[in-house]
């Protein structure tokens, strides 16, 4: 009989349920898991506002037992099929993050299975390789709360590049609340619409440092440009060659240009420093069709390949959990009820990777 | 490579021979026996020195918009031949300058280090994963813990001390952006590849300098790295140390590394 397991997601304002089918003997290129059902609900708020902790918390408490139902009816499996539950343990925003725990503890218990706490990240990682069957990548990790350039050396996913202070999904969500622009379907998709409409670009800080980049000063310096242009402030950089203004168009072109750039710069980078020909992109931001583009150039430039994901496991879900989760679990990783608890920091290179040989 | 790197290169350096010897991220590396200044009747064996040269060359990045490409390409190569000149002249070890071409990204500098036993170019990154190899072939051994090993990682503490001191980091520091060279009886580390360097009075800057290598070595060499660390610190303090002003400025260095390690996101915050 093959394993099953069901995995929660919630270390933002996405609330993610999903169940997983590995077949027997190793997960390899010719012997795929399964995704049997992969549902979620995001949390979503009014323009020029972000998600709270606590109001993202009672969202994910309000849906989660609808959600898990419904991933069990469309994978049509019953509890008692299942091998273990899988949970975001971390990293995330604590409050979120806390009821989902809560949710897994309680089926854990009611279904008498084991619980294994996954990372977040990890997550991410180990789903993108599943699906893009990219074996050995370098990957770059971009979501709202994390940015990382990973690669893979002796059962750690190591962190080479990282930023140093906001994610670069963060950078994208603020700026677009300094634009007012919806929230739905997410914030940086939005930026992403605009930017397609943008042709000049505006000059701003280009911050990468080795490996790692800032972007806290890049966001700063693009919000005054905004408050400038919304003022009608003078301003030498709000005035094209032409003569003609600035939009807001342009500079959400600009803020992409710039921020993809560094992307791309420190993940070659790393590529160029393990000598990897492969890329995977994995985390929200990843569906973004320009840093694809880009990606995609710099890898054909170096005769490699990118391995990107759509949104189904891009944006946080919960199939990537009970699919870690499940790798780890056949390799004997349990976590005991009394351990179960989360965390807001839990790094990727924290986790011993047992199921990889290589 | 893409061929069409290697076509533009040809375009700007016509005539001259061009043998890949790697690709970073950011440039080119090309081998050439030509020396710019030469003239065509005169070959460069004919005279003293070596008769190898490297090029270095910044493609233009098309996945970057064409005005950021283009101003990021000559300022990182300006910048880069104008700090190998400076240190030229402060006696620091690195590459000498020949010539440069900023707006294509074309710097001509001197060749340095050698071949391993393995045929890699002697980074001290390829240098210790030789030795690393050895090591697992033969656990009994201490070779990758060895005293040559000690003794360069100090050397390569001290070079980047000479470059602090001067108020120069680099901006960059990987194993692999440190080459060794052969002397006579040791060897000797060189600091290459200056392109993201800029000057700074800053402790802070220094101290990122230096974890950004913590980080490296601790990604690349991950079974031994902390020895190599401590090794590259002690190093770093000797050259530091004897002058009282310089051992206040080692002091915050110092301190600020510690906090420095501190930052990275998402550490556990246990203690």
């Amino acid at each position: 009989m093959p394993y099953y397991s069901l995995g929660l997601e919630g270390s933002a304002n996405k609330l993610g349920v999903g169940v997983i089918e590995h077949p027997l003997e190793k997960i390899a290129a010719y012997n795929h898991a399964n995704v049997l059902s992969n549902v979620r609900d995001t949390y979503v708020t009014p323009p020029g506002e972000g998600f709270l902790p606590r109001d993202t918390a009672r969202h994910h408490r309000n849906w989660v037992v609808r959600l898990i139902k419904q991933a069990l009816r469309e994978a049509n499996i019953r509890p008692n099929q299942l091998n273990c539950i899988c949970f975001t343990q971390g990293p995330g925003m604590g409050a979120p993050l806390q009821s989902v725990v809560i949710a897994a503890r309680t089926i854990a218990q009611m279904w008498d299975l084991p619980l294994v706490g996954v990372n977040h990240c990890i997550g991410h990682i180990e789903m993108g390789r599943e699906i893009t069957g990219a074996t050995n990548p370098v990957v770059l990790y971009v979501s709202g709360g994390n940015t990382q350039v990973i690669a893979y050396s002796r059962q750690r996913y190591r962190i080479f590049g990282e930023t140093l202070d906001i994610a670069v999904g963060n950078c994208l969500d603020r700026f677009a609340r300094t634009l007012q622009i919806p929230n739905a379907p997410s914030p940086g998709y939005n930026i992403e619409q605009l930017a397609k409409k943008g042709r000049h670009l505006v000059e701003l800080p280009y911050t990468v440092k080795g490996m790692d980049l800032s972007m806290s000063g890049i966001l700063e310096y693009v919000d005054n440009l905004a408050h400038d242009l919304f003022q009608g402030k003078k301003n030498k950089q709000l005035i094209r060659a032409d003569g003609s203004k600035v939009t807001v168009e342009d500079l959400c072109f600009s803020l992409q240009e710039c921020i993809y750039a560094m992307l791309v710069e420190i993940t070659e980078r790393a590529m160029a420093h393990v000598g990897s020909r492969e890329v995977l992109i994995v985390g929200g931001v990843g569906c973004n069709e320009r840093l694809q583009e880009m990606m995609g150039i710099m890898a054909k430039d170096r005769n490699g390949s990118i391995y990107a994901t759509d949104e189904r496991f891009c944006i946080d879900n919960g199939i990537m959990i009970a699919h870690a989760g499940l790798l780890a679990f056949r390799t004997g990783t349990r976590t005991p009820l009394d351990q179960s608890v989360c965390t807001q920091r839990f790094r990727t290179d924290e986790v011993f990777v047992s199921w990889r040989e290589d | 490579m893409s061929s069409a790197i290697l076509a533009q290169a040809h375009s700007y350096l016509s005539g001259i021979p061009l043998e890949v010897i790697s690709q970073g991220a950011e440039a080119v590396v090309f081998l050439t026996t030509v020396h710019p200044y030469l003239s065509e009747s005169m070959h460069p064996s004919d005279i003293q020195i070596s008769s190898k040269y490297i090029i270095k060359y910044r493609p233009s990045k098309t996945y970057r918009h064409e005005i950021l490409d283009k101003q990021l390409t000559k300022s990182r190569t300006a910048a880069e031949a104008r700090l190998l000149s400076k240190l030229y002249s402060l006696k620091i070890p690195a590459p000498k300058l020949i010539a440069l071409d900023a707006p294509h990204g074309i710097i001509w500098m001197e060749f340095l280090g050698f071949q391993l036993p393995n045929g890699h170019i002697s980074s001290l990154k390829n240098w210790l994963w030789y030795l690393e190899r050895q090591q697992e072939a033969d656990t009994t051994a201490t070779i990758a813990l060895s005293d040559t090993v000690k003794q360069v990682l100090t050397l390569v503490g001290q070079a980047i001390a000479k470059l602090h001191l001067q108020d120069i980091v680099h901006g960059d520091l990987t194993s692999s952006n440190i080459l060794l060279e052969q002397n006579i009886e040791e060897l000797q580390p060189t600091l290459i590849d200056f392109g993201l360097s800029s000057y700074s009075p800053l402790a802070e800057d220094k101290a990122v300098d230096l974890y950004v290598l913590e980080r490296a070595l601790t990604s690349t060499h991950p079974v031994y790295s902390e020895k190599y660390n401590d090794w590259l610190l002690q190093g770093y303090e000797e050259t530091y140390g004897g002058k009282t002003n310089n051992k206040r400025k080692y002091a915050e260095v110092s301190k600020r590394l510690e906090d420095v390690r501190l930052r990275g996101r998402k550490r556990s915050m246990l203690g």
